[in-house]
């Protein structure tokens, strides 16, 4: 794993990260989602793990309120779809993360014990920036659930679902030009900017197979990495003026990102829509091919031709996924998350232990084994 | 491909006919009547318009200047005027809001860019010293706010574009395949955010959080705006049972707000304190109400306007009569001018004509016209005041 250090995944093509991982780990395909343990159950400074998302919790008390009453609207019907997703029942992922660096940097840089209010404002940014994407993108993919409720674009329509998802971004825009630093604005930027251009990249595709990966992997960091990324670098310029500790928290956040995603597209092969909360083959039913898929297709090159033509042809999609499920596409994808993770995990723990930064290196692991 | 360029590309992926010549505000009056624009409906008011944009692009410089709208240079747009070109056929409001940035050029992208340029100009430079390289003067406009301008007018044409998605159940046969519906709505939501996350960028970029708040405050009050106008049902012959106050409160959010909170940041850019920012705000704010009370009022001032001409139910002459008239009298008007289910625009329109929504419409368009040239006494004489004044009688003129 050591060959790893320094390697920006997202730079290799598919090719190479093949080759890359068998050379680096010749047993890989003995490792896989379902066998992956926890390693010990110490931390790395040696305290006994607390679960993260109760420790992340502590700074996000009111957290949903907080995001409602950011949504400052006099209309009732576009105040109650502007605050239909945060009603508490998500996961948090993003603003526990957020949270976490928030008080791992402090902690590095003076041992302080405080969290301070604009480093909680970015986790409630990163949750409506999250949430104003999801609006648009259940209206582009026309999706009908997600979380386990109706979209809003079912339930009030298109023409509405788009507006919803443009009142979340400006109010999130207002919030974040409300902590008055024009670095932290710049940085959370980016992340408006990448998640159109992941947008688009989705919506083409390469004929050539390592480029295809390559353009696999760019997208996975525009859509869904650049936002954990970047709020966590947020927070660590908020925090901490020490470019090296901004560099870690982005890094980090940047490789639990893409592993996040990585399993996801796992998740959409292997876990029933009931423990989703969406259908699952959702991905290929849009025509998209993911991680699995793409190293399916090694095995299989007849998926080619599936790939190409967004699997658009009657059966395609039960074909795909039979092929996948036959193949190490599965075992493959999440032995690339785990590399992503290893990465997240080596750079974190360049910050001073505290259990805040071991509750990251925990949340990295539990992006690996979660089922849902 | 610059803007210019992919707009007159546009037509063309979109099948549309009819001159191209005049994109912009040019001074040849020729091709006027051939486009479906409001200068082109109002048979005086045009030569005078013309000329006052055209002095006016001439005080801000090179006009072409925020034209050059830096993310339609990047493939991706280029890529959807492409896309585009799959709808022709279809119903999508897309292409309608396409061919309306080429042809239509009262609510097209220069207008709010061009009042933010004058108003920079008319204010002067700042009156503090200060070093930031955005700071390099032009025409005696600072670059800082000419990207102002810019990311004012790519707001405003991201909810143009938002605006036109279709809810995919209320669908009508006439309109086109399901299939290229969605399709439209998907490059619709695409191309907005697009043009949202460029604005962001550009805001960014500005590095000052005042402006950022006050540019984020226009788009929350945008979009509520669009979302009122949106939920106004043009099928149902009902207007709402709204009062001018209300009317106005809705128009100042989705006409108003963008214009006046730019004007304002422009000021807060050059560093103009509290006072001129305000008037700058004042005067974006009554010169949007004026111009789009002056738009409603068109179709009942015009001296020839054909009988199957519709207007906005939701429009000021239309809510003013209401008003004078009381709810229950007003819904009475309607029924008779209703046949077999479809309303008699041409009837109803003379039942209105013969109230005083109309005369007051226009009352209230000068009212605000007055107030946008009270704002304007703040600043110093200049010939950008002069054109800022200028826009104000063209809007506030009926004859």
């Amino acid at each position: 794993v050591h060959r790893w250090k320094g390697l920006d995944l997202s730079q290799i093509p598919y090719i190479n990260v093949v080759k890359h991982l068998t050379s680096a780990c010749p047993n890989v395909y003995s490792i896989s989602r379902f066998h992956h343990t926890t390693p010990d159950s110490k931390t790395h400074s040696g305290e006994k793990y607390t679960d993260p998302f109760k420790l992340g919790w502590r700074d996000l008390k009111g957290l949903y309120e907080d995001i409602r009453k950011e949504l400052l609207i006099s209309t009732s019907e576009l105040k109650e779809m502007s605050e239909y997703y945060f009603d508490g029942k998500g996961k948090a992922f993003r603003p526990i993360i957020v949270a976490l660096m928030a008080r791992a940097c402090n902690i590095h840089h003076n041992n302080s014990r405080h969290v301070q209010a604009s480093q909680r404002t970015i986790a409630l940014i990163a949750e409506m920036i999250h949430t104003a994407s999801l609006v648009h993108d259940d209206v582009i993919d026309d999706a009908s659930s997600r979380r386990g409720k109706h979209t809003v674009n079912k339930i009030w329509g298109e023409k509405k679902a788009v507006l919803a998802g443009d009142l979340i971004l400006s109010a999130a825009s207002i919030a974040l030009a409300r902590i008055g630093n024009t670095t932290v604005i710049s940085i959370l930027t980016q992340v408006i900017e990448d998640l159109v251009r992941g947008e688009f990249l989705q919506l083409g595709s390469k004929e050539n197979e390592s480029e295809r990966f390559a353009h696999y992997l760019e997208k996975t960091f525009k859509k869904t990495a650049s936002l954990i990324a970047n709020s966590c670098k947020a927070v660590s310029v908020l925090g901490c003026p020490d470019p090296v500790v901004h560099e870690i928290a982005y890094q980090y956040g940047k490789n639990v990102g893409i592993a996040f995603q990585l399993i996801d597209d796992v998740l959409d092969f292997t876990s029933c829509s009931d423990q989703m909360g969406k259908p699952t083959s959702a991905d290929l039913k849009l025509g998209l091919a993911t991680g699995p898929v793409l190293f399916a297709c090694q095995q299989f090159p007849e998926m080619n031709a599936m790939i190409m033509r967004r699997f658009s042809l009657p059966g395609d999609v039960d074909r795909a996924r039979q092929y996948v499920l036959q193949s190490d596409g599965v075992q493959q994808t999440t032995y690339l998350a785990q590399q992503y993770c290893h990465e997240a995990i080596r750079e974190i723990s360049k910050l001073r232990p505290s259990p805040e930064r071991d509750a990251l290196i925990q949340l990295s692991e539990i992006v690996l084994t979660r089922d849902k | 491909m610059n803007l210019r360029q992919l707009l007159l590309h546009l037509p063309r992926y979109l099948g549309a006919s009819g001159s191209l010549r005049r994109l912009w505000w040019s001074p040849s009056l020729d091709t006027i009547s051939s486009v479906g624009s409001w200068r082109g409906q109002s048979s005086k008011s045009p030569a005078h318009w013309n000329q006052v944009v055209s002095e006016a692009e001439k005080i801000v410089g090179y006009p072409t200047s925020f034209m050059s709208l830096r993310c339609l240079l990047s493939d991706e747009l280029s890529n959807i005027a492409m896309q585009v070109r799959k709808l022709v056929g279809t119903q999508h409001p897309l292409l309608t809001t396409a061919r309306g940035l080429v042809h239509d050029s009262w609510n097209s992208l220069q207008l709010r860019g061009l009042v933010v340029l004058l108003i920079s100009k008319a204010a002067g430079p700042s009156s503090v010293n200060t070093s930031c390289q955005n700071y390099d003067m032009v025409s005696g406009i600072y670059s800082c706010q000419r990207s102002l301008a810019e990311i004012t007018e790519l707001i405003h044409t991201a909810l143009l574009v938002h605006r036109g998605i279709v809810n995919l159940n209320e669908l009508q046969s006439s309109d086109g395949p399901l299939k290229d519906m969605q399709f439209g709505n998907k490059i619709a939501i695409l191309s907005g955010d697009f043009l949202l996350a460029n604005a962001c960028n550009g805001l960014a970029l500005l590095q000052n959080t005042k402006v950022v708040e006050l540019l984020a405050s226009a788009l929350m009050d945008l979009v509520q705006g669009v979302y009122h106008e949106n939920s106004t049902s043009k099928e149902s012959y009902i207007t709402d049972d709204i009062g001018i106050s209300t009317w106005k409160e809705q128009t100042f959010l989705s006409h108003g707000a963008l214009l006046a909170k730019s004007c304002q940041a422009a000021m807060e850019l050059a560093k103009h304190d509290a006072e001129v920012q305000d008037m700058a705000f004042q005067y974006g704010k009554h010169m949007a109400m004026s111009h789009k009370i002056n738009s409603d009022v068109q179709p009942f001032v015009k001296e020839k306007t054909s009988d199957s001409m519709t207007f906005n139910l939701n429009s000021a002459p239309v809510v003013l009569h209401q008003e004078f008239l009381g709810r229950d009298l007003w819904i009475k008007q309607i029924g008779e001018a209703q046949e077999k289910g479809r309303l008699d625009y041409a009837k109803l329109r003379e039942r209105i004509k013969a109230g005083k929504g109309v005369t007051s419409a226009i009352d209230l368009c000068r009212y605000h016209g007055n107030k946008a040239l009270e704002a304007l006494e703040s600043f110093p004489p200049s010939e950008a005041r002069s054109a800022l004044e200028n826009i104000v009688f063209a809007v506030t003129r009926f004859s």
